[in-house]
């Protein structure tokens, strides 16, 4: 109880120097964080100072001696070194001993003020008002309930009573604000109904009686500076939340002090690229400045160090060299002019060749190399070396051109140029080959002059033969000529006329058609007369098998067998424009092959065919069209062929069974003009007549047919087309089929004896419920998914919902974390980084990896730098390559080091 | 008349030099290449396939402990070499590039728990069970002379003893104080014999420390009350605690991001913190099935690397919540340490089986002198592959790994465990009235609370 009391004696005791402390509160938040002041008055509250009070001693004495000394020296009181003892307890309520009440209570205050900045010095805490405000709020809170708590819980403990009845005694006596009296009263211990009429003791009260002692005056100033420069004092808190607090503070201000990292390492997170592998320092840059660095170690290297750095060794080297290098001034003057002089006449010689050389004139150049010649041959003449050296020369010549026969038409050039026929050529070219070979006869003959005779009795011989087979020679001779006449027709014919009526293509395409006649003809010209060369060659009277079959034969038959295969196809290839005679020729040439009355058939054929053909030929051109074609079954050597028209008449159409080889070939060519209408083609069928051997069909289509014939509409035709196929449903099955395979009908429940179940219940009822049920579920899945297909409600479509596994691969299954959406994510990809779409210059920043550092060169931890929060992202951008620099410099700063 | 000429400019098709390339000049009119996409997709799909071709990781053992090895330390100005500490009270100096001991510092009587090197690379902090912190003298000069001599052996420059066991060890960046862990968090300077602060919050040991190298003030720890608890220098006290469901076993700051830092969980995920919300993980990093037994960040901050205790060592992004790659060797038992190398482009890892091993941090990667034109290759390959990496053909090939049996078979376990886990709470939350049942999710789940 005494405890209580005197808490609430604090408590009133606070109260009455209301004013006072709360001013001083404010005045003290200059020198520190302090709490606000209400918090504190419940602070002290509840963990009273007994600064104030009178009763000090009793549980906070420890503490408050060591406040006291570190209170400082210039307060007399402590100057006078009272025991505690003396000074307050002994004359605690004394009256007598006012003074020392009256001097203790200012003091005091000014006392604990003192020592509450000391601590806050301690806590370095002094610019960090807020912190420490809210910080402190948050401890009072906790320790004022604590507090409380602890209060009515001990008093529970010593009256046994319910803690509620405390509580109300508590709110009671807060407001009643009573004093509860520790000493009974006395004219010593005067109650506050004696002392004042509130009851309250001011230090008026205590001063007044001493206002005729000589110090007073002073001490009322004292007073009065004291009064107006107090501040409120508390009781220190417990250590513990002492402690907490000091921490709180303490992370509050680490907290801040680490914040100033936030921007950094905001950019370095943006940044695209940190880069690690800048302002390295390399050390040593060059070999002098490593070498410049050697320190000698052994006693070898220190030896060698003495020696190479004794000043006697190094002056001798340097005077060695010295010497060594001496040259006289005049040497030297005369090397410089020597080398100048054969200077100048190299360039003089120079630039006279470059001017010879740049003289155009034939003649000039003409007589130049005369002179040099002349000059050669008196000089071959006057001089036996020259001469030999010429002959040398000659000889040399001579030999290499007959092992490279250089100008014997060997060269490419050459060779080429008699590929294209020499005479094609200009007269220019010509002009030069003669000359090479006129060459090369030179350095032949000089040979023939140098060999001995027998070749030429060789010669001799050789031009008797020719002699001798002159006249044969004369003929071959006369057909050679003719043989280049022709080649030349053919080669001359090349060119065709680039503007004008001939230009047009029609025009062009006869001209070239005459124009592979002439050279065909040309060609069996050619072939004839080097038959008759060759017959030349040969015996002049033996004629082959071949003269006679010739014989009674129109005009071109001698040649024919042999060109056949050219004429074939020649024939076969322009057909079309074929006259009759070309008819009549392959005609007789296949009846060379053939007995004559086949041969007469088939002639009869082919030109039965070569009718047909230009009838078609017509057709394909006119504009009827749609009713003239020929069909081929696809049938092996079934053949059949609608005979077309052009007037109202018929035309026979004719069975050529055994000819289907002969009349396919001719039919060949219109196979592209069939066309795919069908229902024609029905036609043409329902109205031909089988044939008996069912392998060819005669569709025979006439115009009176068809005049009687009332053309049906599309839709007619169509349903008509396909009235044997139900379409629709077909679609329908296939439909039905894609769906059972993307959305397989459930398997239906199947009892397998002894599975699922017990044997007697199976028996009993069948197919168990769970089974069923299962079975329900699964079409009714089915059935969902069917409905929720794309191509439900679509009856004529199919959209397979089948995955395309090889586009799946390019898919992601959902969207990757960093992107916000998938339009983000496509664009991330889309365009190309590679060297093969970029330019060079574009590739590095492109490509560069998010972390550039350099192996070997150690990464020093951040060091701090101030970034501007408000530089724009755009400028930033702007500047990326200043930035990273300054980055590289400030931020991280790199060393070389020896690895 | 006018006449349209193809006119080139001699310029533009002559070399510099005969070895140089032939200029290719091409029109990039995209109608004209249609199929350029396609053709890129293929490519991509290529190169993936190349990169798992190419997959060599594992570079090299190094063999020299006689004990599992329990700590390593990078010296952060010589790339080659790297300190280890062993369970025997071994610590050596490896030479990586040559992967041979360059000396040995002897004078542990237990197991070395801690290794750490100052900035400037003179100092080794070890220290250990038996209750001592030893400086050692690691200048260049120093190790070359030892190297050169015969004495394989370095003298401690002094020794500290204390009085509990000290578990880990980690030194400031760019100062000359380093922290110990142990019964409490000590601060200690090299030029002093006792430590010049200390902190001590719960009663529980701390067993893993880490400075904050951007923010040098910094630092973090983890003890065994399943705490994370972070310091600042420049205050009297310890700054904030939090606690998880399980232990965890070691910390790592992330170097360019000073706020965040990543926790080796006992659990097998990796928790990414912002030291300013510890109420809740920026992002958990799942795949290991046993405690994450260690962790680095690589000097580059975009990924990290962790060794576990089901004998695997993972990379992860910073910001992923699935590894990148995950190593494994069948003589690799269970990893206690990994450390990336100075350039982030090797990684180290000591484990059980008395190796410390080196291994590539990208599995496929072209070691030795790259030519620019390959450079520029590689680089288009990367940069095609990540453009396509979403599409299912890429991803599966990119993702496909190869992993111990033990390992896959209790991912797949995990999995199912996870997916049991959160059917039912689904259900529950359907079977609910609406609202009265809420879902944590995992970056708060495991977190007990926030202690001030």
């Amino acid at each position: 109880m005494p405890e209580t009391k005197r808490k609430h004696r604090d408590e009133t005791n606070h109260r009455r120097g209301h004013s006072k402390p709360n001013k001083n509160a404010r005045k003290k938040k200059k020198t520190g964080p302090r709490l606000p002041s209400s918090l504190q008055k419940e602070l002290d509250r509840l963990n009273p100072t007994t600064s104030i009070e009178i009763d000090q001693d009793i549980d906070s004495a420890d503490g408050d001696a060591a406040e006291r000394e570190l209170l400082p020296q210039d307060f007399y009181e402590y100057e006078e070194q009272h025991a505690e003892e003396e000074s307050k307890k002994n004359k605690r309520y004394d009256p007598g001993s006012v003074d020392q009440l009256q001097y203790d209570l200012p003091i005091e205050r000014s006392d604990e003020s003192e020592d509450e900045i000391i601590q806050s010095d301690d806590d370095n805490v002094d610019d960090d008002d807020d912190g420490m405000e809210r910080t402190g709020d948050a401890a009072d809170g906790d320790s004022s309930e604590e507090g409380d708590g602890r209060h009515t819980r001990m008093l529970q403990g010593i009256t046994g009573m319910p803690s509620e009845a405390f509580e109300g005694k508590k709110k009671r006596k807060m407001k009643d604000d009573v004093i509860p009296e520790l000493y009974p009263e006395s004219e010593y211990n005067p109650s506050r109904d004696v002392v004042d009429g509130d009851g309250q003791i001011s230090i008026d009260d205590l001063l007044n009686p001493l206002q005729d002692n000589p110090g007073f005056g002073k001490l009322r100033k004292r007073i009065q500076q004291i009064e107006n420069n107090s501040k409120a004092i508390h009781a220190p808190l417990r250590t513990a939340d002492q402690a907490k607090v000091e921490r709180k503070a303490a992370y509050e201000i680490s907290k801040k002090e680490v914040t100033k990292w936030q921007q950094i390492i905001q950019r370095n997170r943006e940044a695209p690229t940190l880069l690690f592998d800048e302002n390295i320092d390399l050390g040593f840059s060059t070999v002098g400045a490593i070498a410049s660095e050697f320190e000698p170690r052994t006693e070898f290297e220190r030896k060698m160090a003495a020696l190479v750095s004794d000043d006697k060794v190094m002056e001798a080297y340097k005077k060695d060299a010295y010497d060594a290098w001496q040259v006289s001034v005049e040497e030297e003057k005369d090397r410089q002019s020597r080398i100048a002089k054969m200077r100048s006449l190299l360039f003089r010689h120079e630039m006279k060749a470059k001017r010879i050389k740049k003289i155009k004139s034939k003649t000039y150049h003409r007589l130049l190399k005369k002179d040099r010649l002349k000059t050669e041959y008196s000089n071959i003449q006057m001089d036996p070396e020259a001469a030999k050296e010429f002959v040398m020369k000659q000889e040399r010549l001579r030999a290499e051109e007959r092992m490279t026969l250089r100008h014997k038409n060997q060269n490419l050039w050459a060779k080429r140029i008699l590929t294209r026929g020499l005479n094609s050529q200009d007269e220019g070219t010509r002009a030069a080959i003669a000359d090479q070979l006129q060459r090369h006869a030179e350095l032949t003959r000089k040979m023939h002059s140098m060999k001995d005779s027998s070749s030429s009795s060789d010669d001799s011989s050789d031009g008797d033969d020719e002699d001798a087979g002159s006249d044969q020679e004369m003929g071959s001779k006369v057909v050679g000529k003719a043989i280049e006449k022709t080649m030349k027709v053919i080669q001359d014919d090349h060119e065709t006329p680039k503007s004008g009526l001939l230009s047009l293509p029609f025009m062009r395409r006869g001209l070239e058609k005459s124009k592979k006649a002439a050279v065909e003809e040309a060609n069996l010209a050619l072939q004839e007369y080097k038959d008759s060369k060759k017959k030349l060659e040969n015996s002049v009277g033996s004629e082959g098998p071949e003269a006679t079959s010739i014989s009674g034969r129109r005009v071109f038959g001698a040649s024919k067998t042999q060109i056949s295969d050219a004429g074939d196809k020649v024939k076969s290839d322009y057909n079309y424009g074929s006259s009759d005679s070309e008819d009549d020729l392959r005609a007789s040439k296949n009846g060379n092959i053939e007995t004559q009355g086949s041969n007469v058939l088939q002639k009869d054929v082919n030109t039965d065919a070569v009718l047909i053909q230009e009838d078609t030929d017509n057709h394909q051109e006119s504009v009827f069209k749609d009713f003239n074609e020929i069909v081929k079954n696809p049938g092996p050597k079934t053949t059949y062929e609608v005979s077309l028209f052009v007037s109202d008449t018929w035309k026979k159409a004719r069975n050529r069974d055994e000819k289907g080889t002969n009349v396919k070939k001719s039919a060949m060519p219109s196979g592209p003009v069939r066309q795919d209408i069908k229902d024609t083609e029905k036609e043409v069928e329902e109205d031909s007549d089988t044939d008996s051997e069912g392998q060819m069909v005669d569709g025979i289509l006439t115009s009176g047919s068809k005049l009687s014939y009332e053309l049906p509409s599309q839709e007619e035709l169509i349903r008509q087309a396909f009235a044997g196929d139900d379409v629709e449903d077909e679609f329908e099955k296939d439909k039905m089929e894609i769906l059972n395979v993307e959305n397989p009908e459930p398997e239906k429940p199947v009892l397998l004896p002894g599975w699922g179940q017990w044997t007697h219940v199976q028996k009993k009822k069948g197919l168990p419920s769970w089974m069923l049920k299962e079975h329900e579920n699964a079409r009714k899945k089915r059935e969902e998914a069917i409905k929720k297909r794309k191509d439900a409600q679509l009856k004529n479509v199919i959209i397979s919902e089948k995955l395309d596994k090889k586009a799946e691969k390019l898919h992601t299954k959902a969207l990757p974390f960093p992107f916000t959406s998938k339009e983000a994510f496509e664009q991330s990809m889309r365009v190309p980084i590679g060297p093969e779409s970029n330019p060079a210059t574009a590739i590095g920043p492109l490509n560069r990896p998010e972390v550039v550092k350099r192996p070997g060169v150690i990464i020093k931890p951040i060091q701090f730098e101030e970034v501007n929060p408000h530089e724009k992202a755009e400028q930033r951008r702007g500047d990326k390559h200043r930035s990273k620099k300054n980055k590289g410099s400030g931020g991280r700063s790199m060393k070389k080091t020896t690895a | 008349m006018k006449v349209k000429v193809i006119s080139r400019s001699v310029d533009d098709f002559t070399r510099e030099r005969s070895q140089d390339l032939q200029r290719v000049f091409r029109n990039y009119d995209p109608s004209l290449r249609t199929q350029e996409k396609a053709v890129e997709y293929v490519r991509a799909l290529n190169a993936v396939k190349l990169d798992k071709i190419f997959a060599r990781p594992f570079i090299g053992a190094m063999d020299g402990h006689i004990d599992g090895v329990s700590c390593m330390a990078k010296n952060p100005t010589q790339l080659k070499w790297i300190f280890s500490g062993a369970m025997d009270g071994d610590i050596r100096l490896w030479d990586i590039a040559s992967r041979r001991t360059v000396c040995q510092f002897p004078g542990h009587q237990g197991a070395v728990r801690g290794l750490t090197v100052s900035t400037d690379g003179r100092m080794l902090v070890s220290c250990g069970t038996d209750c001592t912190v030893r400086l050692w003298n690691t200048s260049a000069d120093n190790i070359m002379e030892l190297s050169n001599s015969t004495k394989n052996s370095v003298e401690p420059a002094s020794v500290h003893v204390g009085k509990n066991a000290y578990l880990a060890v980690d030194h400031q960046w760019d100062s000359e104080l380093f922290a110990t862990a142990g019964a409490q968090l000590d601060i200690w300077n090299h030029n002093r014999s006792e430590p010049i602060n200390s902190f001590q919050w719960g009663s529980d040991s701390v067993i893993s420390v880490r400075f904050n190298p951007g923010e040098p003030n910094l630092l973090a720890t983890s003890a065994n009350d399943r705490s994370i608890m972070l310091y600042d220098l420049r205050m009297v006290s310890p700054v904030r605690k939090m606690i998880m469901m399980t232990k965890t076993n070691s910390i790592a700051w992330n170097p360019m991001e000073p706020i965040n830092f990543t926790a080796a969980n006992e659990d097998g995920n990796c928790y990414s913190y912002d030291a300013r919300k510890l109420d809740e993980a920026k992002c958990v990093h799942r795949d290991h099935v046993s405690a994450v037994m260690d962790i680095d960040y690589s000097p580059t901050g975009r990924e990290f690397v962790t060794g576990s205790y089901d004998r695997t060592v993972r990379f992860f992004y910073y910001n992923s919540g699935h590894s990148r790659e995950i190593y494994h060797t069948k003589r690799m038992q269970r990893v206690f340490c990994v450390k990336f190398s100075g350039d982030g482009s090797y990684v180290i890892s000591g484990s059980d089986d008395t190796n410390l091993r080196l291994w590539k941090a990208k599995a496929s990667e072209q070691l030795g002198v790259v030519l620019p034109r390959e450079r520029k290759k590689h680089e288009y390959h990367a940069a095609i592959k990540k453009r396509y990496m979403h599409l299912p053909e890429v991803k599966r090939i990119e993702r496909h790994r190869h992993l111990p049996k033990p390992i896959y078979k209790a991912a797949t376990l995990m999995r199912a465990m996870s997916d049991a886990r959160k059917r039912k709470e689904e259900r529950r939350k359907a079977h609910s009235a609406p609202g009265s049942v809420t879902t944590q999710p995992l970056r708060r789940r495991r977190i007990i609370k926030e202690v001030e």
